[in-house]
């Protein structure tokens, strides 16, 4: 298989995966969609179900808006969309975790009008700066066991965590790899493939992903790029629509790094594979980047973003704003202060699911890459 | 504070104390004390048993809203690239905090700040905002949502007593003082005889005709929100008690004349909106008795158990609990209170109580039969307040009640 044959395979799940996640079903599988983030995908695909993360459609809301208003962000919208109008019958139960007060109402939501044979409840810490939230979120996970362990009619054993485990780990693995080359050879993986890829490791079934993502490393060379590629850092919580991320291909930037949720926080740190599970998992959700609406140590949540572009030295920093998402909201005239002191250029872009081709964005983003491109050659 | 004088009203003794607490606060560092922000939902009983005065932002807000000064602070921030579509409370404070403006000449900066989510999300995104401004500690104190599982809630619980002996640490750490936990069952017990007579003061909502209406409500809970904790906060309700009792119920007086609509009222109110809806819904003999939101300082302590029961009551409030509960909740008081009409009032400002209205109302309707009137505007910011709009809303509902029991009477 070609590169391009690979890449393509991949892509067409990452942008839709309901073909795939179908295939898995007749196959036998059921399907456990969870909305962002922090659900271990390793419990319930040890529970033996697909895990899935729902992460909103790009097709018009219809039903949604009875149920949310417009001032509830853009995810909640598209994500309820999802599942109310256009995905109807692709999940078999949920596992829905709350950050925020529009997670916890969903949540509500959710329960009441989607027809499911399972709905748990995964009551995350929103704070991780005490040691209160480690317990927490230890004892929370173990009670998600039980309750797919109930669902499942049989114990999820440590020995089939460990082995979800394994699986995951080598995914991420596989990514960072990837992701660690895009760095190195600017050019090789588009800004689009690289989101792509991990955007399929939240869909797919590790034991399907792992040999295409082998295969795929195999086809990269070490080519020098033929015009210098701009580096940049993503922030936000997700690219959406994705056509953004071509447009940052057309526009000649490579991401070098980023701390989306979708993104790099999804493939950052591996669960060890000794001792008690449950713990271990525990472990790799304390070591996880910030995220907006869980309330961190001190100023973590800025200094994350400080620390980043010091060790890749972007020229400019892009951020993803969901329309309505008042997490953000609070987070960012701070942050635009942080990034001034330290003089690093910042555009904040207001983003919609539902926007696909918004040319605003589109003009925004070309004359933010100007200015970088003028910076560049005048410093 | 001060003790209730002979021939004192409820009205002035609130006032009194009112003054006090602000002119304490002020002076709160001359006298070598500390300051700490809370939310109005939060365990402040921790703060009176440490001697650190807690003050309410929040409280502070609705006083600006009342003096209609949020359009002019919000517009303030929103220069800074704050939205207008955070809470007002938010946005009244971040303003005041830009431009030094306040009705009672502003609250003094804080030592510690302490977010309880369980009344909301926005509190704790705030909170931090101030935070990073005064370098201060900020403590979010985490009450993951109610669900309704046995064993989930006694995790919670164990959770979130937890967390009281991680602010108990915290705060000794501020002070450099031990923490007494004798002192803290003290001021549970006057916490728990206030909330009593509270809710005794709430429930008088249950006489025909009503002796108090929602707006009473509002005006009286500011006391048991920042004075929990103390024996004026006690002496406060009893006097109010007492005198509803004394000048309305036993006299059979009510709030309105000629009273024909009890309505409920879901979420927070239009503050700077709701002397004229009192107005206005008097004059078709209507008048908004109780909301949730009146009952969620309504609280049960068992001061014997101080940590467990701090833990139970801030979970549990209606705010954090699933959908099916809080609609009980609800229906508790259309039961209780004799109601017969619906306003559902969805705040733009306030997500946390808003969403999820829609499932709200049709639990509501379907267990009472009565129609509810669901609308959309903000509790605090004029600008997303359209009068006309919503007169013509309120009006037609009202009709729609003549109309209902116009039928239900032709059928007898
Ligand atoms: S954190 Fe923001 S984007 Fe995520 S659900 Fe809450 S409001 Fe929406
Ligand atoms: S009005 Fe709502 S969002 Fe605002 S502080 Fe109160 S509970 Fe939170």
């Amino acid at each position: 298989m070609g590169k391009e044959k690979i890449l393509k395979d991949i892509q067409d799940i990452a942008t839709d995966p309901f073909a795939y996640i179908k295939a898995k079903k007749v196959a036998g599988k059921k399907a456990i969609g969870s909305p962002l983030a922090d659900v271990p995908a390793e419990m319930v695909h040890a529970a033996g179900f697909l895990p899935v993360t729902i992460l909103g459609t790009n097709e018009p809301i219809v039903k949604a808006g009875a149920h949310l208003p417009d001032n509830a962000c853009s995810l909640a919208r598209s994500n309820l969309e999802l599942v109310l109008n256009y995905r109807k019958d692709t999940f078999d139960g949920f596992v829905f975790p709350q950050v925020c007060d529009t997670t916890q109402h969903l949540s509500d939501i959710w329960r009441m009008t989607i027809p499911a044979d399972f709905f748990a409840s995964f009551l995350i810490p929103r704070q991780v700066d005490r040691k209160s939230a480690k317990t927490w979120f230890y004892r929370e996970t173990l009670r998600l066991r039980e309750q797919l362990s109930g669902f499942a009619g049989a114990p999820v054993t440590d020995a089939a965590l460990r082995e979800s485990f394994r699986f995951y780990n080598e995914v991420r693995a596989l990514l960072r790899e990837l992701y660690g080359h895009k760095r190195a050879f600017p050019g090789t993986i588009s800004n689009r493939e690289m989101f792509d890829l991990i955007r399929a490791s939240l869909f797919m079934d590790p034991a399907d992903l792992i040999p295409l993502l082998k295969a795929f490393k195999k086809e990269m060379t070490e080519e020098k790029e033929e015009k210098r590629l701009l580096p940049v850092v993503l922030s936000g919580i997700a690219v959406e629509p994705m056509q953004l991320l071509n447009i940052l291909d057309d526009l000649g930037v490579n991401v070098v790094g980023d701390e989306l949720i979708v993104g790099s926080r999804m493939i950052e740190n591996d669960v060890s594979e000794n001792g008690d599970p449950v713990e271990a998992l525990t472990a790799r959700h304390f070591a996880k980047s910030p995220y907006s609406p869980i309330r961190d140590r001190g100023t973590r949540l800025y200094d994350h973003l400080v620390t980043l572009v010091e060790q890749t030295r972007p020229a400019g920093v892009i951020y993803f704003h969901i329309k309505f998402c008042e997490s953000q909201d609070y987070d960012l005239p701070d942050l635009k202060q942080v990034m001034r002191e330290k003089e690093m250029p910042m555009i904040v872009l207001d983003t919609e699911y539902q926007s696909v081709t918004r040319a605003q964005t589109k003009t925004r983003l070309e004359a933010f890459v100007e200015s970088l491109y003028g910076e560049r050659e005048n410093g | 504070m001060a003790d209730v004088k002979p021939g004192m009203t409820a009205k002035d003794y609130s006032r009194q104390l009112t003054k006090a607490y602000y002119e304490g606060a002020k002076h709160a560092r001359e006298n070598g004390k500390f300051i700490a922000y809370t939310t109005a939902v939060s365990p402040a009983e921790l703060f009176y048993a440490h001697d650190v005065i807690p003050i309410y932002p929040e409280n502070h807000s609705v006083m600006m809203i009342t003096h209609r000064m949020t359009a002019e602070l919000s517009e303030s921030i929103e220069r800074k690239g704050y939205t207008s579509h955070l809470c007002a409370y938010a946005r009244s404070d971040l303003g005041f905090r830009e431009l030094h403006k306040s009705p009672i000449g502003g609250i003094p900066d804080p030592d510690f700040l302490l977010a309880c989510n369980a009344q909301c999300f926005t509190l704790t995104k705030w909170f931090e905002v101030l935070a990073r401004r005064y370098n201060v500690p900020l403590f979010v104190f985490d009450t993951p949502q109610f669900i309704r599982d046995k064993k989930a809630r006694e995790e919670i619980i164990t959770y979130v007593e937890e967390q009281i002996y991680e602010m108990i640490e915290s705060l000794e750490t501020l002070t450099g003082k031990k923490f007494d936990f004798d002192r803290l069952k003290e001021v549970l017990e006057y916490s728990r005889q206030a909330s009593i007579l509270y809710k005794t003061y709430l429930d008088m909502a249950s006489y025909k005709p009503s002796p108090i209406s929602i707006f009473d409500a509002l005006i009286n809970m500011a006391i048991t929100v920042y004075l929990r904790g103390t024996p004026e906060a006690v002496q406060f309700y009893r006097l109010l008690v007492d005198e509803v009792m004394e000048n309305k119920v036993k006299k059979g007086i009510g709030v309105i004349e000629n009273e024909k609509y009890r309505l409920y009222w879901e979420n927070l109110p239009i503050w700077f909106k709701f002397k004229d809806h009192f107005n206005f819904l008097a004059s078709y003999g209507a008048v908004i008795l109780s909301s949730l939101y009146v009952h969620a300082w309504s609280y049960d302590f068992d001061p014997s158990n101080p940590v467990r029961t701090l833990a139970e009551n801030y979970a549990s409030v209606f705010s954090n609990v699933e959908m099916e509960e809080r609609a009980q909740m609800a229906l508790d008081l259309f039961n209780r209170y004799s109601l017969n009409g619906n306003f559902m009032f969805l705040n733009r400002s306030c997500k946390a109580v808003s969403f999820a209205i829609h499932e709200l109302r049709d639990i509501i309707t379907e267990k009472t039969g009565i129609p509810a009137l669901v609308f959309e505007s903000d509790m605090g910011d004029p600008r997303f307040y359209s009068e006309s709009q919503i007169r013509t809303r309120l009006e037609a509902y009202l009709e729609t009640l003549d109309q209902l029991a116009f039928e239900k009477m032709r059928q007898f």
